[in-house]
């Protein structure tokens, strides 16, 4: 029945996990497809990583069901299962060499030592570990356990790769590096990832799918492209960073467009989607870098135009994180705007100013 | 050091450590004196060590001592540790019960400690007094003191590597032998290295519940002690000294061996 | 475990009673036979039940790493001390038997003055000991900790490595020099200085001076532990604020180490108050402490519950000290007893 489409690499079902006191994972279902990076993006503590440590079998869950490739896992423990983790830890074993470290897995699935030794030597040459082999972790770089870690979970080839944050500990610079390096491999070996992260930077550039989690809830599940550029919640919108969030309600429709009455009493207009019933619209969002600032001096007729003072100007580097305040509700409006147009010089902080945004630019949100 | 308060605490210090360390140093000195009375100099001789081995009583004593000790040491670290890893890993009802009940031999005066186990063995069970007797009472002291050593290791460990051992595919007896263990090496050690002195050199304890015939080490150098010194002891007692500096050079052989 | 613990258990137990009687016919021998009932009991069991069984052994995972000990424990510690306790209220025999009649009376004789001044002095003793081992011990590790420098840890290990040694050896070296014939005497007495060997041992300021150096290494490590602990820093912002050196320890340094020096007390203390060895060594039978009366009545006069009676009473004092220095030290004293 399932031979329609593929069988997902990894899904859930319905999982559940309590804690004592709070609901960790609350009925999350999901599909992974094969061969693909498929991350779970929150904030912490919002169940990703519980959710993940179920997959790999290191915790039990209350309900529900978890299938690997298409089978139901539930009853397999966690050294049984065709599935391997990376920790945000990395959990290095610290007496045992790269080498030992590598081959650990291998020899508990009792491969030939011949072949072991010919699968470290590959794996250590794609992470680029040459070299390592006697060393102990403790004597490696952040970079360089990143990868024995990698290496010791890819060398099984497992039908998933659970990164559990493995990018953290490392600083800013090393994990960019890291990112193009993760992405390489995964290309190469063709693995399918499940990645948790709480950076919505790392998950929007590494994955092929991102799924939203927060207080154990899933709220969206889609591409990069769509959760950034449309998130349908207010925690979506606001954890992928539009911080532009109007709640309001559809007042009118019509001519492809629909228009919305802010809590603040301001109209604002977004075009129309025919999948949304609009009792259903809770308000919009509009990414800060799609608000445009203009001239006192612009006319106010058209869509999306306010009147507005700025109160803050932050230069960020490549764009100037600038705060409005609106007068007509007294809400405040971020923009950025580009630094290297020059801009700057047109404004300064306590100027009168318009605001204006395109209809298309609203992003309905749902809840 | 200038200040008047740095000399006071120099001078306290030293007259502290003369105290604690004089009569020591002067019986290891006098081990290796003439004398019969091992109280004078009358030149150097190795000879009370020779006899140490020659006498058959000594050897007896030291035979028992050192047989007593060693299984105290596999039987105390093995359930220590395995107990440990219960009260470190697993939630349950009366864990604090069982960690209370662990300080309690720790916490009595040994001399009712003593005390009760020689009624209990002579009296309510019957337990034959000698290797047997002996051997409950050092294991029930030891095994504690492993068992609060090894928990102070297991809260400074990374449990992840457990969970990535498993992960990869080892069971649990296998990433027990190959992770668990040699990451609790160093406390296992340290408690072996605690457990021997202890073992090997408690008198109270074994004295109440030795029974007649059954001399250890120390309980002869009691007996020599009371019916009259003799210099052999003065070399048992050099040794006794000793001995905790071998097991400390042990202790940092291994870890130095172990890069943890 | 009270009953009620586990509802689980009862279900299988009943089960497992229900099906046995059901199957008494046919079973074959005692051990195949129940094996082979227990298999099938498991295999036939209706889903939910064997789910419970699971979840039953499940909540029992730490029984086979805490479960030996923990017998251990109760047969020969608890039960040991227990025993005592029951025996310090029964009457002793003639012969050494332990007659099965309830009596205060060895309670009562605690408050003869024979034994009372014994528990008096043991007491006092005690006392002096863990004072004196305070005054030299804390200057000692604050010492170690503040001019120690890199011999620390040296420092620490002359003062650990004592205790590690024999302490009936440790007894045997002081009266070594200390006897009547001992290399004090003989060195004063060659020298001239004395005409007649001087009575070191054998009087009661030889038995704490002994104690004191017996015990001393467990007063300096719990408050070296402590002092090491110290964050330099608040040392630093009370010297920043203009507090004297004297002001800054007396109001910065000892209040911050009082867990230390409380854990000291009590690791001090409780071996002295049941020390027998350095009365007996020592003294002479002016300064037996309670620790010789429970030998004397345990092995020479074999009044076992005499003998129990002082046991009792010399745990209750150890309780005592102990609950009320882990009250006045909260927390840290605690921890660093172990």
């Amino acid at each position: 029945m399932e031979n329609r489409e593929s069988i997902p690499c990894v899904e859930l079902r319905n999982l559940v996990k309590r804690f004592p006191g709070v609901t960790a994972v609350d009925h999350v279902s999901l599909k992974v497809e094969k061969g693909k990076v498929f991350s779970l993006l929150g904030p912490s503590g919002c169940g990703k990583t519980t959710a993940l440590r179920i997959i790999a079998g290191l915790e039990t869950m209350d309900e529900g069901d978890v299938l690997i490739d298409g089978k139901v896992i539930n009853d397999v423990p966690a050294y049984k299962r065709d599935c391997s983790i990376v920790f945000q830890t990395l959990a290095l074993f610290p007496h045992m060499t790269v080498e030992a470290n590598v081959s650990y897995g291998l020899e508990q699935r009792k491969v030939p030592k011949d072949e072991i030794r010919k699968r470290v030597g590959e794996i250590i040459d794609l992470m680029g570990l040459g070299g390592m082999e006697k060393r102990r972790p403790s004597q490696l770089s952040g970079g360089q356990q990143q990868r024995v870690a990698l290496a010791r979970s890819l060398i099984l080839s497992p039908k998933v790769l659970l990164l559990d944050e493995p990018l953290a500990s490392l600083d800013r610079k090393l994990r960019k590096g890291m990112q193009v390096e993760l992405k390489r491999i995964q290309r190469e070996v063709g693995i399918t990832f499940l990645y948790v992260t709480h950076d919505q930077k790392e998950a929007l550039s590494l994955s092929d799918t991102i799924a939203v989690m927060d207080k154990g809830k899933l709220e969206q599940v889609g591409t990069p492209e769509e959760i950034y550029e449309t998130p349908r919640t207010k925690r979506v919108a606001d954890f992928i960073g539009a911080s532009n969030i109007f709640p309001g309600k559809v007042i009118a429709s019509g001519n492809g467009k629909v228009q919305l009455e802010t809590e603040g009493g301001s109209r604002v207009i977004a075009l129309e989607n025919k999948d949304i019933r609009s009792e259903e619209v809770t308000g919009i969002s509009v990414h800060p870098e799609l608000v445009e600032v203009l001239p006192e001096g612009t006319g106010l007729e058209g869509d999306n135009r306010f009147r507005g003072k700025i109160v803050e100007m932050i230069y960020q580097g490549d764009f100037i994180e600038t705060k409005i305040c609106l007068d007509q509700t007294g809400g405040l409006i971020t923009s950025y705007l580009n630094s290297r147009l020059g801009r700057e010089t047109q404004f300064s902080p306590g100027e009168e100013v318009l605001v204006h945004w395109s209809p298309e630019s609203s992003n309905i949100l749902l809840g | 050091m200038k200040s008047l308060t740095g000399k006071t605490l120099l001078a306290i210090a030293t007259l502290t450590y003369l105290f604690m360390w004089v009569p020591t140093i002067t019986l290891i000195v006098f081990s290796f004196s003439n004398d019969k009375l091992g109280i004078r100099w009358e030149g150097f001789t190795l000879k009370w060590y020779a006899e140490i081995f020659n006498n058959a009583a000594v050897r007896n004593a030291l035979e028992m001592s050192l047989i007593i000790a060693i299984t105290t040491i596999v039987v105390s670290t093995l359930a220590g540790t395995v107990t440990a890893y219960g009260l470190y890993k697993y939630k349950f009802r009366g864990k604090e019960v069982i960690r209370m009940s662990l300080l309690l031999p720790i916490v009595m005066p040994y001399i009712v400690t003593a005390g009760a186990l020689l009624v209990f063995f002579t009296r309510v069970v019957d337990i034959p007094l000698g290797y047997p007797s002996i051997l409950i009472a050092h294991i029930s002291f030891s095994t504690p003191l492993a068992v609060f050593i090894v928990l102070g290791r297991m809260q400074r460990i990374d449990w992840t590597l457990e969970e990535a051992s498993m992960d990869l595919g080892a069971g649990r007896l296998t990433t027990w032998r190959r992770i668990t263990l040699p990451l609790l090496m160093p406390a296992v050690i340290a408690s072996a290295v605690l457990i021997f002195p202890w073992s090997f050199s408690d008198f109270t304890i074994t004295f109440f519940v030795a029974g007649v015939g059954n001399t250890t080490l120390p309980i002869y150098v009691y007996s020599a002690l009371r019916w009259g010194e003799t210099a052999a002891v003065n070399a048992i007692g050099a040794i006794f000294v000793a001995l905790p500096l071998i097991g400390l050079l042990l202790m940092n052989f291994f870890q130095k061996k172990r890069v943890i | 475990m009270p009953r009620g613990a586990c509802p689980e258990r009862h279900e299988i137990l009943r089960y497992a009673q229900n099906d046995t009687k059901r199957r008494a016919g046919n079973d074959k021998g005692m051990f195949f036979g129940s094996f082979q009932t227990a298999f099938r009991i498991v295999g036939e069991m209706p889903g939910n039940l064997r789910e419970k069984i699971r979840k039953y052994l499940a909540k029992q995972a730490h029984l086979p790493s805490v479960g030996p000990v923990s017998i251990w424990t109760i047969l020969f510690v608890i039960a040991p001390l227990g025993f005592i306790l029951y025996f310090s209220f029964l009457t002793a025999g003639d012969f050494g038997q332990i007659l099965p009649i309830f009596t205060l009376e060895n309670y009562q004789a605690l408050a003869r003055p024979v034994v009372a001044e014994v528990f008096l002095r043991t007491l006092l003793f005690s006392l002096a000991t863990t004072m004196i081992c305070l005054l030299l011990g804390y200057p000692l590790a604050y010492f170690i900790v503040m001019y120690g420098g890199r011999w620390r840890i040296h420092l620490l290990l002359l003062v650990i490595l004592p205790e590690w040694t024999s302490y009936l050896i440790r007894l045997y070296a002081i009266r070594m020099l200390s006897g009547r014939a001992g290399l004090i005497n003989s060195a004063l007495l060659s020298l001239g200085l004395i005409s007649s060997p001087l009575g070191i041992l054998y009087n009661p300021s030889a038995v704490v001076l002994t104690l004191v150096y017996g015990w001393l290494p467990l007063m300096v490590l719990p408050v070296y532990a402590s002092l090491v602990g110290l964050n330099p820093s608040l040392l630093e912002a009370s010297a920043d604020l203009g507090a004297t050196p004297f002001r800054r320890f007396f109001t910065v340094t000892l209040p911050l180490t009082k867990g230390g020096i409380l854990a000291g007390i009590i690791l001090v203390f409780i071996p002295c108050i049941g020390d027998w060895l350095v009365p007996l060594l020592m003294g002479g039978t002016k300064t037996f402490m309670a620790g010789n009366l429970v030998y004397l009545h345990f092995i020479s006069a074999a009044n076992i519950p005499a003998g129990s009676t002082i046991g009792v009473a010399l745990t209750a004092i150890v309780l005592i000290i102990m609950y009320l220095c882990i009250k006045a030290g909260g927390k840290e004293a605690t921890e660093r007893i172990i």
